[in-house]
């Protein structure tokens, strides 16, 4: 699964620290989902859209490779 | 993330405090066969049963209680250190601890089949009691390896 979550941050100008805080992980949380070493849960992901001012598919969006799990 | 069945964070150091010392004190324990005489005591058993006597129920029995206490204290404090909450429990973390669960399973009874391959008499009765510990103690090393060692442990990143 893609993200543009470090897109969105620099928009809004935040810090991974600052973002983590809003949406109450810790901030290699939100370093793991940029990377895309972690997938968040749906609340988490909805959070991080809320946060954004976006739609969840705006953020983040489904890989070919996803459908083959 | 709500994690109900992990203790809150403060027990963790309780459970260092326990664990360290008393997986010491059995190490040496077990190397070196020490037993105090002044833990010579009589103590309430369900079973008691020995290879040349007789099995008795529900009654008291004569044993040095060093192993029990360190074995209890060895539990309690690995319980403590691996089911405490970190400072920030989340849905991260709980990803990992839910990895190194598998994984120390995984382990514990690789271990396990190796000792009953290739181990016999004393030497097997020897690795079955180190193995009432290493499904915890493998958990712990591996759980506290990922987190100390999670990606993103840099300064800020803008």
């Amino acid at each position: 699964m893609k993200n543009s979550v470090k897109v969105e941050r620099a928009i809004l100008d935040l810090t991974q620290g600052q973002l983590a805080q809003k949406v109450g992980v810790s901030r290699q949380t939100i370093y793991a989902i940029e990377t895309q070493k972690y997938e968040p849960s749906v609340v988490l992901a909805l959070k991080i859209a809320e946060i954004c001012d976006k739609n969840v598919n705006d953020i983040f969006e489904l890989e070919e490779t996803d459908w083959s799990k | 993330m709500k994690t109900d069945y992990l203790l809150p964070n403060r027990y963790k150091k309780i459970g260092w405090i326990i664990f360290v010392p008393a997986v010491l004190l059995g190490f040496i324990t077990l190397v070196f066969q020490f037993e105090p005489s002044f833990l010579d005591v009589k103590l309430f058993a369900l079973v008691d049963s020995s290879p040349f006597g007789d099995t008795n129920y529900l009654g008291l029995t004569e044993t040095n209680a060093l192993d029990e206490v360190l074995s209890v204290l060895i539990i309690i404090g690995s319980l403590l250190v691996a089911f405490s909450k970190t400072k920030n429990e989340d849905e991260y973390i709980t990803k990992i601890r839910l990895e190194s669960l598998v994984w120390a399973i995984y382990v514990n009874y690789i271990i396990l089949l190796v000792c009953i391959i290739f181990l016999y008499n004393y030497a097997f009765f020897y690795a079955l009691v180190v193995n009432i510990f290493t499904v915890l103690l493998c958990f712990v090393a591996r759980f506290y390896w990922k987190v100390y060692t999670m990606p993103g442990g840099k300064p800020y990143e803008k």
